[in-house]
């Protein structure tokens, strides 16, 4: 039990009253961004970020611990409470949070939500400590076609398998690489695409790429559609967040549910917690139509709040054992993470457990005490937290707009940075505007110089021979799953082309169908009669038909 | 780009600070104006879009370019040329597919799209979640049934993506001049207006108080300089 030994050792430096009083500031921060309306946990990562580089590594990575559970903690609560979650992660568990919510268990709603990330971070950063070694030796064994392979493997799925247009997956990651490459090439020392200012030999910086694209991006967004968003419904929340003993004996088994879904995607690059928290929502779901649980979809069920929130951070906790062992960052955030280790000169991978195994393990027991800090400001504060959502926008994004320019400038005291901020800020803008994913620029600029250097290593060796990427067993597995997710995901995307078409046919237009599964009413959003979406509204009140006839169609695809 | 503004431009922005929509909210007349317009929609109504691959075929050009002209240093087999043009002419086959794509069939706004998530598959995890109609909506991004405010428009406002925008330039050239704290509280407060802040006394207290706080935390506790411009030794 070595690991235990080590572990102990991590909690025994990271239990210092002022590496406490990090964990408690990253995760106050974590949590207030996260709760803010429209602010995900990457978001919280992106900003947060360059402020910690002004501290020493040990301090800056126990309130990173903080912050990258907290930001997953509250994007739950915008989610229930307001309908707006905060990154797309949680809006599996926003569906019945919402309805627990609008039927005035707003409290047992958060504290459900708040229990199960607990116990899915929990249970997953326990793995982390037990299977990080094991992940160690496996990596170890792998040469440079193999990380070829694994950095083409989450190229692909996060640009074609899972983003919505595979076009536009594809050139989000074209320009992400073309970012990662700007600088002079480690291996050859040639310098490339600099426009001939030595400020950029050493490339964009990371950070900048981050809050450009993540923080300001999202201002100029919002500003381009701030004077035109539909009006939220804002449910209050009283009390404490409590649950009964009734309560934990329901949602025990959707968390532990949720946490078995979460676990095994943070292992695979696939973008995250998204596939994992519709997963467990979709079983939950399932579930509760065999039960014939009426509450599912109607007034809200706690096990479809229970089992995707415990599943998004068993896939956080999983997510950062990858990127510690392998270097792998399987999502946004953990590709945020990976930037955050290079910025103080360490490659996350299997020699930063040689290197720096100190910090890894203080980092680990940081995490098990975040989510003890996390928990408990989750459960008695959670109406604190709710008032956060009454600050008004505009204060909201000018203070992005400021700390996204302190972070930059806090880098290297250099205005050149923040123009490039701008530009890529710019480049954001436009990229959201015309629906173009962002997690593939992200993924390709950390990976991008790893996949460059191991590519050109690999047909070095082997003198230009391109067999050599698909020699090993390694690789031709990681190729052959890639190949299958493609082909499915191309299947899928072609059924549903082919549906919607013959729907247009059909006449039923774009109209969709009020309620949700197999529940009758509509026991969906606050739908206005009076509302300006003459169609919507039309097509929700005239519900029933529509509903039966959808619901049949359900039955049938799956 | 096609800036079509076709809704007329309202008074009020429906920009409520902090009562956010009581259920029954500011409420609008049905934004008819987009289809009304749509019948003497020329050819870039929905086609605006095409500024991405042009982007993309841009990047790829200058890619290539440089590329060429490259000055190699070593003579490693696969050199630093050898990534760059492979990534160029993945760029080009994207900026092709995703042009002919768009000419084929231009997409209008769609009234009820609220910032599409884009990177998931809606398709994907509408299957998981075995969604209705009306859950696929929502997970694409879409609030079916929402309450559009007055004023509404379907395109991208440009006048306060350029104020920001702007604020933001002017902040970078004044920064070393002013100093943090006023160039910081003035870009906060340019933002403020731009979004729609009704208050602007307020607003300044409120820029000048934020942006000293962060100056005094960095310099004082955190020991980085931020620039103090010709406040410099008053404060």
């Amino acid at each position: 039990m070595d690991q235990l030994n080590l572990l102990l050792e991590g909690f025994g430096s990271a239990l210092t009253p002022i590496n406490l009083l990090w964990v408690l500031i990253g995760a106050l921060l974590g949590t207030a961004v996260g709760v803010l309306p429209g602010l995900g946990s990457s978001m919280a990562v992106a900003l947060l970020l360059p402020i910690t580089f002004t501290l020493d590594p040990t301090a800056a990575f126990i309130m990173f611990a903080g912050v990258y559970f907290g930001g997953l903690f509250g994007d739950s609560t915008a989610g229930i409470l307001l309908n707006t979650p905060g990154n797309s992660a949680a809006i599996a568990g926003s569906f019945e949070g919402h309805r627990m919510a609008k039927d005035g268990r707003a409290a047992k709603a958060l504290a459900t939500a708040a229990v199960g990330a607990f116990v899915g971070g929990l249970i997953a950063t326990t793995l982390v400590v037990f299977f990080a070694p094991l992940l160690v030796k496996m990596a170890t064994a792998f040469g440079p076609a193999e990380y070829f392979a694994l950095a083409v493997f989450a190229f692909l799925a996060i640009s074609s398998v899972v983003s919505e247009s595979v076009v536009k997956g594809l050139g989000a990651l074209g320009i992400g690489l073309v970012l990662a490459m700007v600088g002079v090439d480690g291996p050859s020392g040639t310098v490339r695409y600099t426009l001939g200012m030595p400020q950029l030999f050493d490339g964009i910086s990371i950070v900048v790429i981050t809050v450009g694209l993540l923080a300001l991006g999202e201002v100029l967004h919002i500003a381009g559609r701030i004077h035109r968003d539909p009006a939220m419904e804002r449910i209050g929340t009283n009390g404490r967040a409590r649950l009964e003993r009734t309560d934990v004996r329901k949602a025990l088994p959707a968390w532990l549910r949720g946490t078995a879904f979460g676990v095994p995607f943070g292992i695979i690059p696939a973008g995250g917690a998204e596939v994992p928290t519709f997963l467990a929502y979709g079983t939950e779901k399932r579930l509760a139509k065999r039960r014939g649980d009426k509450e599912f979809g109607s007034t809200g069920s706690i096990r479809g709040v229970a089992a995707p929130e415990a599943a998004g951070n068993a896939t956080a906790g999983t997510a950062m054992g990858a990127l510690l062992a392998l270097g792998l960052p399987t999502s946004a955030t953990a590709a945020i993470m990976l930037a955050a280790f290079q910025q103080y000169g360490m490659q996350p991978g299997p020699l930063l457990f040689e290197r720096s195994g100190e910090l890894v393990w203080t980092l680990l027991a940081s995490l098990f005490i975040g989510l003890v800090v996390l928990v408990i400001l989750n459960m008695q504060f959670a109406v604190v937290w709710a008032k956060l959502l009454l600050i008004p926008r505009h204060y909201l994004y000018a203070g992005i707009t400021v700390l996204s320019m302190l972070g930059v400038y806090a880098i290297s005291s250099s205005t050149l940075d923040l123009w490039v901020l701008l530009v890529i800020g710019l480049l954001g803008f436009v990229m959201r505007r015309y629906q173009f994913p962002l997690a593939p620029v992200l993924i390709a600029v950390v990976l991008g110089p790893l996949a460059e250097t191991e590519l050109r290593r690999a047909l070095t060796v082997s003198e230009g021979d391109v067999s050599v990427l698909v020699s090993s067993p390694v690789t031709v597995i990681l190729y052959s799953v890639l190949v299958l997710a493609l082909v499915v995901s191309a299947l899928q995307h072609l059924r549903h082309r082919r549906q919607k078409s013959a729907a247009a046919l059909g006449g039923t237009g774009e109209g969709p169908d009020g309620g949700s599964g197999g529940s009758g009413g509509s026991g969906g959003e606050p739908v206005a009669p009076s509302g300006p979406t003459g169609s919507t509204a039309a097509a929700d009140a005239s519900g029933p038909s529509g509903t039966a006839r959808e619901t049949e169609k359900m039955g049938t695809r799956l | 780009m096609s800036q079509q503004q076709t809704v007329p431009p309202a008074g009020n922005p429906a920009e409520t600070a902090g009562t956010a929509g009581a259920p029954g909210g500011p409420q609008g007349p049905t934004p008819a104006a987009p289809r009304g317009g749509t019948a003497r929609r020329g050819f870039w109504a929905g086609r605006s879009e095409l500024i991405m691959p042009l982007l993309v075929a841009g990047i790829a050009t200058w890619l290539a370019i440089e590329t060429a002209t490259m000055n190699v240093m070593g003579d490693s087999v696969p050199g630093p040329q050898f990534f760059p043009t492979i990534v160029c002419i993945v760029l080009y086959a994207v900026a092709l597919v995703h042009a002919i794509q768009l000419l084929r069939h231009p997409r209008l706004p769609d009234l009820t799209d609220d910032a599409v998530n884009a990177d998931t598959s809606s398709d994907l995890l509408g299957d998981l979640a075995s969604a209705s109609e009306r859950g696929r909506e929502r997970i694409a991004g879409r609030t079916p049934g929402a309450t559009l405010p007055q004023g509404w428009k379907t395109y991208t406002d440009w006048k306060t993506v350029g104020l920001i925008v702007g604020g933001i330039a002017v902040f970078i050239l004044v920064l070393p001049v002013l100093g943090w704290v006023l160039s910081a509280a003035g870009l906060f407060w340019v933002v403020c207006k731009a979004l729609g802040s009704q208050r602007p006394l307020f607003d300044l207290i409120i820029s000048l108080v934020f942006s000293s706080v962060i100056q005094l935390a960095f310099n004082a506790g955190l020991g980085l300089n931020l620039p103090g411009g010709f406040l410099e030794g008053l404060i």
